[in-house]
């Protein structure tokens, strides 16, 4: 008799054995946000009564954020200006290539892009993003910010109540906001906000709207409530008005891709 | 014209990877050579750019290119410097996760020198470093992992999910046995 009422409990203690193991394999794509609903369902069910998979979470999550702000190499300006070359015809045989390059270069044509392509949306601009004072003053603070790998407080609270114009900050969920600065963009005060975002680093300045006037080609991409997107060198450059303030947002992503973190 | 329309595309959907990529390409070699790597990735990509049907796709597609030429560029596979018992790793992490602390690994990255962490990588096996390093260093996305790898998307869940356990076992291990491996912050 005992023999029999024992099967079901040993099968039920089975089963959550089963449903456990299960689960610990599924936990770090539900860390990543990778499950379909019925699994995410699954492993939050599991997560209430289990400590040992919610610890297992924890260390994904923090293995994962810490990978996230690991400091990366950049490309150099020689490699740079060898990647503009791709697609231009070749001009001149003394061109010097590197050892995995030349046999392609041979087939393929050179000189391009003089480091600096902008994008308007809608419309072309007149000046690439270097030469607007309000962008080159973005871009040259963007670069001083990560060159000091940023500052160590991410203040949202201070920060605005450092400027006179409203700090909206980006919308999307997984946008982690690290870091936020004050700093000062073609003569007049801006904030400045650093995010990581699916492995990237964001960074976003705000500032008063009119300061978005005094630029042409800025000032007529968006008056019609659009974006204003260019590219400079590896990183694309997006401004939006929104919120009672101006946002330029930097990254090192598509244009489009950026445009959809504003949104 | 048509030919510049082109270029402009191809810069457009590649040029604000370049960094990325080249973040990228230092796992198989370091400084001139991950350099070399993403150029040649440039000049392929360059020649292929009718098949990218997705500009959404640019920088996946361009991750796989890479992976191509380092793997036929690759002199030696021996970048594995510190490569450790993989048991060893294992066993630690399971202590962490009995632990009773609701974030075990807390304490020891605290203590991390910046780099240090995608330094470990090397130290644990290539294709789970590759799948970890894909994900949390270049935020591409399971799908795009298993497309850059050429492995089922399940294969991708499980190298990520086991090379993020064995680098909180290094961490423990190192942490615990003072080694240099992780240099800590003073």
């Amino acid at each position: 008799m005992s023999a029999h009422r024992a099967q079901p409990e040993e099968s039920q203690r089975d089963e959550a054995t089963l449903q456990h193991a299960r689960v610990r394999e599924l936990v770090a794509a539900f860390a990543d946000g990778e499950l379909v609903r019925e699994e995410s369902r699954e492993v939050e069910e599991h997560l209430r009564t289990c400590a040992g998979c919610r610890r297992e979470l924890a260390l994904q999550q923090d293995i994962a954020r810490a990978l996230s702000r690991e400091p990366t190499p950049g490309a150099s300006v020689s490699l740079r200006r060898r990647i503009g070359w791709v697609g231009e015809p070749e001009r001149s045989p003394s061109r010097r290539w590197s050892w995995s390059w030349a046999t392609a270069a041979a087939a393929m044509v050179a000189a391009i892009f003089a480091g600096t392509l902008a994008v308007m949306h809608p419309g072309v601009p007149d000046r690439a993003p270097g030469e607007i004072p309000l962008l080159r003053d973005a871009l040259a603070d963007c670069s001083r910010v990560m060159g000091r790998n940023f500052p160590r407080k991410a203040d949202l609270a201070a920060l605005s109540a450092s400027v006179p114009f409203p700090v909206r900050t980006l919308v999307q969920p997984d946008a982690e906001l690290f870091s936020t600065w004050k700093t000062t963009l073609a003569g007049a005060p801006a904030a400045g906000l650093a995010y990581r975002w699916r492995g990237i680093v964001v960074v976003q300045y705000a500032m008063a709207t009119e300061m978005i006037g005094r630029e042409p080609e800025v000032a007529r991409a968006l008056s019609g409530g659009g974006f204003y997107t260019a590219v400079h060198s590896a990183q694309s450059v997006v401004a939006v008005l929104e919120g009672g303030s101006a946002t330029v947002v930097i990254a090192e992503t598509s244009p489009e891709q950026l445009r959809r973190l504003i949104l | 014209m048509k030919e510049e329309a082109k270029r402009a595309s191809f810069q457009t959907t590649t040029l604000p990877y370049l960094n990325r990529l080249v973040a990228l390409a230092s796992r198989w070699g370091d400084g001139q050579e991950a350099e070399d790597y993403v150029q040649e990735t440039y000049a392929r990509a360059w020649m292929a750019f009718h098949q990218l049907r997705d500009p959404a796709s640019a920088f996946p597609w361009l991750c796989k290119i890479l992976r191509t030429v380092a793997n036929e560029r690759r002199r030696t596979v021996a970048r594995r410097r510190d490569l450790v018992f993989i048991t060893e790793l294992e066993n630690a992490h399971e202590e962490l996760v009995a632990s009773d602390q609701p974030s075990p690994l807390e304490q020891y990255l605290s203590r991390l020198e910046a780099g240090s962490l995608r330094k470990a990588l090397q130290s644990i096996p290539e294709d789970l470093a590759e799948a970890v390093e894909l994900h949390d260093l270049h935020g591409l996305k399971y799908r795009e992992i298993a497309q850059v790898t050429s492995v089922p998307i399940g294969t991708v869940m499980s190298r990520i999910s086991r090379g993020r356990q064995l680098l909180a076992g290094l961490l423990k291990r190192e942490d615990e046995a003072e080694a240099p491996a992780f240099r800590r912050a003073e």
